[in-house]
């Protein structure tokens, strides 16, 4: 089999969260809440406040131009 | 007294969902039906997920962790049989009789969305870079790089310092390069097998706990049948990249969270 389709535990975790908190059919309930974006709900329960080190230039800058979102 | 409760929906299918084997994720799922369409949802208690709880919960990780998995569990049941479409976490009705409503004022939203979506899958894919060892490849590789370092060789101190310094600039001008080339020729090759393809937005390092770069997080929509041969292609480049610090990584199949989206008249109707 391939190893692409094995799901290690962690990975699996992060590409729930990624999609069940962030994507998905979004409609209003009766409940109004508002779940905040995946990372942010990572970010504000993790608190690192450790020095995190940036690769400000590597960071967002691949992908523009024919690389957009598709519709 | 009983404690009130919610109604949270997972997600609406196009025919009745079999829930005997999401009983032992939990004991209180099942359908409403509307119009041909199904709806899987299950009682949650008021505390824990209204308004007030779904606040105070959301902080605590553990919650979140174990909340987020049953909720993917279970519709990966329902999808085990039949098309789904999947609804974000925290969808909650108050009643029965308004979650039907919402069925029907959405009923032609979803009827199209679950054609497209017929025996399709998603799957996701995940590319993370190491910079210092795709840095260790460049050197060998480029021919520019090379003849600054015969030039630098050479060099007087004060002339070799500044081209050290544009070397360094090429380094990093080289190194863009060639994750953008990954990640494009990935995403286009992985695009043509597929029936839609988005881009999502990457994700930092304090999310995904890595410690390399991640610079390209895809997820596609493919046909059932065209699954081998994008599994294939994934082994390719995996072959082709890894050595040079390019790491892809594959899940699926998911359900299609990022293939479902409603049109924006239909958001705005909400």
């Amino acid at each position: 089999m391939h190893d692409a389709i094995t799901k290690s535990k962690d990975v699996t975790l992060l590409e729930i969260l990624d999609r069940v908190l962030d994507k998905g059919v979004i409609i209003s309930g009766d409940v109004v809440i508002s779940v905040a974006d995946v990372d942010l709900i990572y970010l504000g329960l993790k608190v690192l406040l450790s020095s995190v080190e940036t690769m400000g230039k590597l960071r967002g800058s691949p992908f523009i131009g024919p690389m957009q979102e598709a519709k | 007294m009983t404690t009130q409760q919610l109604v949270y929906l997972y997600c609406v299918a196009d025919s009745e969902p079999e829930l005997k084997e999401t009983e032992a994720l939990a004991d209180n799922l099942y359908s409403v039906c509307n119009n041909g369409l199904y709806a899987v949802a299950g009682k949650v208690e008021q505390e824990e997920f209204g308004q007030e709880g779904l606040k105070r919960n959301m902080a605590d990780f553990e919650w979140v962790k174990a909340k987020a998995r049953m909720h993917e569990r279970i519709i990966e049941l329902v999808m085990a049989d039949t098309d789904v479409i999947p609804f974000k976490f925290g969808t909650l009705f108050n009643t029965d009789a308004s979650l039907k409503a919402m069925l029907e004022q959405y009923s032609r939203e979803f009827k199209p969305i679950l054609r497209k979506l017929a025996y399709k899958q998603e799957w996701g894919l995940k590319i993370y870079c190491n910079p210092e060892k795709l840095k260790a490849t460049l050197g060998n590789n480029d021919s520019e790089i090379l003849k600054i370092e015969d030039e630098i060789k050479s060099s007087s101190v004060g002339k070799s310092y500044f081209l050290k310094k544009k070397k360094d600039e090429l380094i990093e001008k080289t190194l863009n390069e060639r994750i953008n080339e990954c990640g494009q020729k990935s995403f286009e090759l992985l695009k043509e097998l597929s029936f839609e393809a988005r881009i999502k937005k990457l994700l930092p390092r304090e999310v995904t706990e890595r410690e390399d770069e991640m610079v390209l997080n895809a997820a596609f929509l493919l046909d059932k049948d065209e699954v081998d041969d994008f599994q294939n292609m994934v082994e390719t480049l995996k072959m082709h990249y890894e050595s040079t610090g390019l790491y892809i990584d594959c899940t699926g199949p998911w359900p299609p969270y990022n293939f479902c989206g409603l049109s924006k008249q239909g958001v705005q109707n909400a």
